[in-house]
């Protein structure tokens, strides 16, 4: 303890942002492969919910990931499915072996079902009016959906959408559960050989608001270019 | 405890090899939890918004610095950082008033301390854009008719306030609750701990998953209906709108 | 309704029923090029039930329509619910017509010149530039030349019917449908929206009106159509209509006791 000043404790600390900001890269890896499994996950899911067989296999999904924690949904996928005889002998071992993989599945699917639901409200948010008027024009279904039902689902849902991938980027730091060397990760791992926890845990907590700012500062700006006259 | 060998339904009934009773006394420590930390949270976060309205500038910023933080860093780490944290902070306090230190404070307070931590940072949002959703004219037409600030707060802002504040105060209830399960970590038997051991010593990960996350769903659902008609009610006395 | 002009519209028999509840009972409406159709009534007499069956934005339960020598493309099913039979004439349909709504419906994700652009060149395969240029010469014309980067909630409700209506213009159509155009604007706003729907009147545009505007029902159109209860109660030139032999019920609509 008493040795452990100057150079020795700056020494400590640079070296534990080092390896952490390292770790970046794996933290940022999985939130865009979340952000765009979810994605296109939601969409297929809003597309089912206009059908009624659909519907109800979208509502039942909706309902069983958003009303349990992520933290469970996670450890079901990388040891309560890996206890299944069909998933350890099945052709998708290797995959499901993967802690990385796992948690980009379970946070796939947890995502997808609430951004199905900011999906489905920007889509019940569009004037009625205005599909009509494009109706009254002759448009096909295709251009309509392409030219007036996306681009105004697009910017309704983006405020909500979002809040959403802010809380998706929080969310990564869940896979450290099941031994995913993220930020929260090696932060972890860190302190298991130093006991340094709470300089530690705050070096990582920056980190993540940094990520968080830039995430927020990010979706402003594409907001912005969207609606121009921003709410005028 | 138990091996390979006993059969399922055993496992998850009340029986002596049984969970059942064990997973339910989970639920119930996860409720208690998230209740706890609910109700941190709004005491908390209805002091930030007052905060966040104040005309003393460094305390707005104060407020709102809080909540950039805590809706910035993973829920997980606030966790994490209160569980190893508080010993050597509480020690280090103890040593400034020459006292022992007082060794770890117990799980559940630093688990729904953190939740409520977070929770504030939220609640906070919705108590002010409740409180911006009260037609400025509304309260200046309780002022003319004399009522006095108690009043004007219990018959005007009040019933205006909580109709627009209970939608968004049920999903961050749901967010809490949900949360509460990463206080698994710090060793509190709450659902998610519950069915970790029971997932472990009798190496059947999948049912027991599955049957928290049954659990879970009970609590979520129950809830949410609660909401929902606290809300019907809270639309009745804001005027029906 | 003269024989020399060719007709644009023909419609026989438009029924409707919302659940049980029958709204149009059998209205048969014709046009020729250039007329001026103004459709009278009392509030939930079917007016725009009608208009809008015309396009097909709600399917007429019996009846036949014929938009430009097209028929609708209506069939119905064994148990008489109607259905399009089929969406490609349909759009090819609603093409040849143009509908100018009470509140306007810009779609608020295209500015001013894209609004008016739109459907030249997604339902007519118009160059893009072309269609622009155009859209510009009808900003011109009605009136707001300069607002083409505009959003239309930034503009008075007035400029944004104005616009819908050369939104309305950009494809050229056979027949323009207005649904009461004026009834959402400030009174000062309604008389820039008359005039130009007169101007575009005094040009030979067809177009069937449903209006609260006595004043320019009986000035601008060529025929005043009263609705009562979802059947055409009377009809005629407005010299007739507004003259003392009109119908006593339509004279007992236009001045209650
Ligand atoms: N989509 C619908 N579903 C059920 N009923 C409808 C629907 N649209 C219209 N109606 C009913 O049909 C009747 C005629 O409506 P319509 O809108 O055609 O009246 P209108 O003559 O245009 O009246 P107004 O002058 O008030 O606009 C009304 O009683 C209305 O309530
Ligand atoms: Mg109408």
């Amino acid at each position: 303890m008493m040795g452990e000043s100057g150079t020795g404790e700056s020494g400590f600390l640079a070296d534990t942002a080092l390896a952490i900001v390292a770790a970046v890269p794996v933290t940022l890896a999985l939130f865009v492969a979340c952000a765009v499994g979810a994605s296109l996950l939601a969409g297929v899911l809003v597309a089912a919910q206009q059908g009624r067989v659909g519907g109800l296999v979208a509502r039942a999904w909706i309902f069983v990931f958003r009303g349990t924690p992520l933290l469970l949904q996670i450890f079901m996928v990388y040891y309560g499915l890996a206890a299944l005889g069909p998933v350890r002998h099945g052709p998708l071992w290797p995959a499901f072996r993967d802690p990385l993989f796992c948690a980009f599945l379970a946070m796939t699917c947890c995502c997808s079902a609430y951004i199905a639901e900011v999906l489905r409200a920007a889509l019940a948010a569009i004037p009625p009016g205005q599909i009509e008027a494009a109706r009254a024009c002759g448009m096909a279904r295709w251009t309509l959906g392409r030219r007036i039902v996306v681009p105004q689902m697009v910017r309704l849902a983006l405020p909500a959408y979002g809040n959403e991938l802010v809380m998706m980027l929080k969310s990564t730091s869940l896979a450290s559960s099941v031994t995913v060397l993220d930020v929260t990760g090696v932060a972890q791992q860190v302190i298991a050989h130093s006991y340094r926890t709470v300089e530690v845990f705050c070096l990582a907590a920056a980190v993540y608001l940094g990520l968080t700012a830039a995430l927020t500062w990010l979706l402003r700006r594409i907001e912005r270019r969207l609606d121009p006259a921003g709410g005028r | 405890m138990i091996g390979d060998d006993v059969a399922l339904p055993v496992l998850l009934g009340f029986g002596h090899d049984g969970w059942a009773l064990a997973l339910i006394a989970g639920a119930g420590l996860t409720m208690a939890l998230s209740l706890t930390a609910m109700a941190i949270g709004t005491v908390l976060g209805a002091l930030l918004t007052v905060a966040q309205m104040s005309r003393r500038g460094w305390l707005a910023a104060l407020a709102q610095g809080y909540g950039l933080v805590l809706r910035g860093v993973p829920e997980l780490l606030v966790v994490l950082l209160l569980y190893f944290g508080t010993p050597g902070l509480l020690a280090a306090i103890a040593a400034l008033a020459g006292l022992p230190a007082p060794g770890s404070p117990p799980a559940f307070l630093t688990g729904s301390v953190a939740i409520g931590l977070v929770s504030a940072a939220y609640q906070a949002e919705v108590f002010r854009g409740g409180l911006l959703a009260v037609p400025r004219g509304q309260v200046e037409a309780a002022i003319a008719a004399g009522m006095g600030p108690f009043t004007r707060f219990r018959r005007v802002i009040a019933p205006q306030v909580l109709h627009h504040v209970l939608p968004p105060l049920g999903n961050i209830w749901q967010f809490n609750l949900k949360d509460s399960a990463l206080v698994a970590i710090t060793g509190l038997a709450e659902l998610m701990r519950v069915s970790l051991v029971a997932a472990g010593s009798t190496r059947r990960p999948f049912a027991f998953f599955a049957a928290a996350m049954v659990l879970y769903l009970v609590l979520t659902s129950a809830s949410s209906a609660v909401f929902r008609f606290a809300e019907a009610r809270a639309g009745r006395w804001a005027g029906g709108r | 309704m003269t024989e020399t002009r060719p007709t644009v519209l023909r419609a026989r028999g438009i029924t409707k029923r919302f659940g049980d509840r029958e709204v149009l009972r059998g209205i048969d409406l014709d046009a020729a090029r250039g007329d001026v159709v103004s459709i009278l009534g009392g509030s939930g007499s079917g007016k725009s039930t009608f208009l809008r069956c015309l396009n097909l934005l709600e399917l007429p339960d019996a009846g036949t329509i014929e938009i430009a020598g097209s028929p609708a493309p209506l069939a119905h099913d064994a148990r008489g619910r109607a259905r399009i039979a089929n969406p490609r004439a349909l759009n090819a349909l609603r093409a040849k017509t143009a509908m100018v709504f009470q509140n306007f419906n810009l779609w608020s994700h295209m500015t001013v010149i894209d609004n008016i652009a739109a459907a030249p060149v997604h339902v007519h395969g118009m160059a893009r530039a072309e269609a622009v240029a155009r859209a510009h010469d009808l900003l011109d014309k009605v009136g707001m030349t300069g607002f083409a980067g505009h959003w239309p909630r930034q503009l008075s409700g007035g400029q944004q019917q104005r616009v819908a209506i050369a939104r309305a213009l950009a494809t050229d159509p056979d027949l323009m449908l207005f649904d009461e155009p004026t009834s959402a604007l400030d009174p000062e706003r309604v008389r820039e929206v008359l005039d130009l729907m007169r101007a575009l009147a005094g040009e030979g545009r067809t177009m069937l009106i449903v209006t609260h505007e006595m004043a320019f029902a009986r000035d601008v159109s060529s025929h005043v159509v009263h609705v009562r209860d979802g059947v055409i109660e009377s009809m005629g030139p407005p010299a007739l209509m507004f003259g003392p032999d009109a119908s006593p019920v339509f004279r007992g609509f236009l001045s209650p006791p």
